[in-house]
């Protein structure tokens, strides 16, 4: 197949990719994937399924052993890695383990994103603080990130993610560790991002996230994608509460 | 502006955090530094002094009695004979004694009483200025020696001879500390800055993948090796003048007032701390090279 054709309203391309990790886990296996630009995708899975590792090869923090992966326009098995920062600029990623860095203030730790791209000190400071304060974390401005409890930390990586309005978010089990009012504020902000043309693919386990019958859930076992008809019976087995849709809209 | 100023964050930041071995590398730099310019000063002012020493080079042949003409046609040839010089010059008493006179200048006046003819007429030959010449000027003054009413010939030979190999010596000696500045600065450099960037290895993973080019993630490095090259260099020229007074210091005594010494030309200056810095830079580099290849 050819990637060149893909035409540029896919923002993510994934034909058969495997990932292998030595000696011989099979992580992901024959797994193609396309979402389009502006779309929200769940993707969900049991604990081990291989969600971290597509994520993580979608960033390119790791190659695939088979398969050609394509995002944002970039043809990722052919990408220099001098050429990289252009990738990792597309992409905002909240990492399950969060990547915090402990000794820093929770504003440094959202500003480094910002500030690899030479941002004005006012424009980042401006932005860092909105995010907190949608985020409920206003009053952790000065704090040491490695201070914070995980459910904070959850979402100053949250907010390092999305600060530059990036084309594509990745977000891994984002709402993990947040109480049911903190997970509206994580996917409200989600949302209006996504409404700004952010393409969000979020890893959970988390049933509330996706009630809408619109969403779109796709679902990873034992390293292989599930077709998108055994998903949605999955998804209705799971949920008896498919009434909320409408309202939520 | 903004590039600069996010820059100079890092660098900041990258030096306070390893604090202890940046202070220890800039004193090696300037050490290294102190070390080879100093020798190279020793040097320049060798070099110097021995462009003034060409009088020196004069052989001065001390005759029993003042030739006449016929006689003087006779020295010359035999000189003659056994090399090309530059210049035969005959000097009777008198003009040694004019010549002493004036040297003394206005202390002339220890001469009253003394007679005008007490210093022995000569021959001063001046041999052709190449270092070839300079090799046989022992054996030129053995010849001189053999001639018909000698009576002794004098030329600054150990002199000569000792101020030559020393000047060789230097050379070797620069080469050296040249090397060893090289080694040093270079070593420790590289050496200070993989520490710094082991203690920050998981900050620069983290701006990989942010989106830092790996001019974001070099520049601070290469700063701080220039900083250092720079700083250190600059120090070690600062201790070298400091040393230069000193012993010029000790020794100036009053009777000596014009010692022929001279400090560095700025240029000079500017070319060891550039070279310096350059070298750190080049250090650091290869510090970098290797660790940021992720
Ligand atoms: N670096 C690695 N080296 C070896 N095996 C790995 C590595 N990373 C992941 N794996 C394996 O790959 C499989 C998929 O892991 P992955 O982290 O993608 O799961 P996940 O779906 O994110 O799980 P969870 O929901 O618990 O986060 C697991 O069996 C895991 O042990
Ligand atoms: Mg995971």
């Amino acid at each position: 197949m050819a990637s060149t054709t893909i035409p540029p309203d896919v923002m993510i391309d994934l034909i058969k990719v495997s990932k292998t990790y030595p000696p011989e886990v099979q992580a992901l296996v024959d797994v193609s994937l396309s979402i389009q630009r502006g779309e929200i995708v769940y993707l969900t899975g049991m604990s081990g399924a291989g969600k971290t590792t597509l994520l993580r090869l979608i960033s390119r923090m790791e190659k695939p052993t088979k398969g050609m992966i394509d995002v944002a326009g970039f043809d990722l098995g052919k990408l220099p890695q001098r050429n990289m920062h252009l990738l990792r600029r597309k992409i905002g990623m909240a990492y399950q383990d969060f990547k915090l860095l402990p000794e820093r203030t929770v504003a440094d730790n959202i500003a480094i994103a910002m500030e690899v791209l030479y941002t004005p000190k006012r424009t980042m400071e401006r932005r860092t603080r909105e995010l907190l304060e949608q985020l409920d974390l206003s009053h952790k401005y000065a704090t040491r990130a490695g201070e914070l409890s995980r459910g904070e930390q959850q979402r100053v990586t949250i907010a390092r993610a999305v600060a530059n309005v990036p084309e594509i978010i990745l977000a891994d089990e984002p709402t993990g560790n947040l109480d049911g009012e903190t997970t509206a504020r994580v996917m409200d902000l989600f949302y209006r991002l996504n409404r700004k043309g952010s393409t969000l693919l979020i890893a959970t386990h988390d049933t509330r996230l996706y009630r809408h019958d619109k969403d779109r859930v796709i679902e990873l076992r034992f390293g292989r994608l599930q077709s998108a008809a055994q998903t949605r019976v999955i998804k209705a087995e799971d949920q008896p509460e498919t009434t909320e849709i409408q309202e939520g809209l | 502006m903004r590039f600069l100023a996010v820059t100079f964050g890092h660098t900041m930041r990258n030096m306070l955090l390893t604090w202890k071995s940046q202070c220890m590398t800039l004193f090696t730099v300037s050490l290294s530094v102190l070390i080879f310019s100093f020798f190279y000063l020793v040097y320049a002012n060798a070099l110097q002094v021995s462009a003034s020493l060409d009088d020196d080079l004069r052989l001065i042949v001390y005759l029993d009695e003042a030739p006449s003409p016929p006689m003087q046609a006779q020295y010359r040839s035999k000189i003659l004979k056994f090399d090309q010089v530059e210049k035969i010059e005959f000097i009777s008493s008198q003009d040694a004694y004019q010549r002493f006179e004036q040297a003394l200048g206005t202390n002339a006046d220890v001469l009253t009483g003394v007679p005008e003819d007490f210093l022995p007429p000569s021959i001063e030959v001046y041999p052709i200025r190449s270092l070839d010449s300079l090799s046989r000027i022992k054996r030129f003054s053995d010849y001189l020696q053999t001639l018909p009413g000698v009576l002794k010939v004098q030329y600054g030979k150990q002199w000569i001879d000792r101020f030559h190999s020393f000047i060789q010596l230097i050379r070797v000696v620069i080469i050296l500390s040249g090397a060893l500045l090289v080694m040093t600065t270079t070593f420790m450099v590289a050496h200070t800055i993989r520490l710094t960037l082991v203690s920050r290895q998981q900050e620069l993973e983290l701006l990989r993948l942010v989106g830092a080019t790996n001019n974001y993630i070099r520049t601070p490095f290469l700063f701080e090796g220039a900083l250092q090259g720079f700083i250190g260099a600059a120090s070690g020229m600062g201790a070298l003048l400091l040393l230069y007074n000193w012993i010029k210091l000790q020794f100036a005594g009053p009777a000596t007032t014009t010692l022929p010494f001279t400090f560095l030309s700025w240029p000079v200056i500017g070319l060891l701390i550039g070279l310096a810095t350059l070298l750190c830079i080049l250090g650091s580099f290869s510090a970098i090279r290797r660790f940021t290849r992720l």
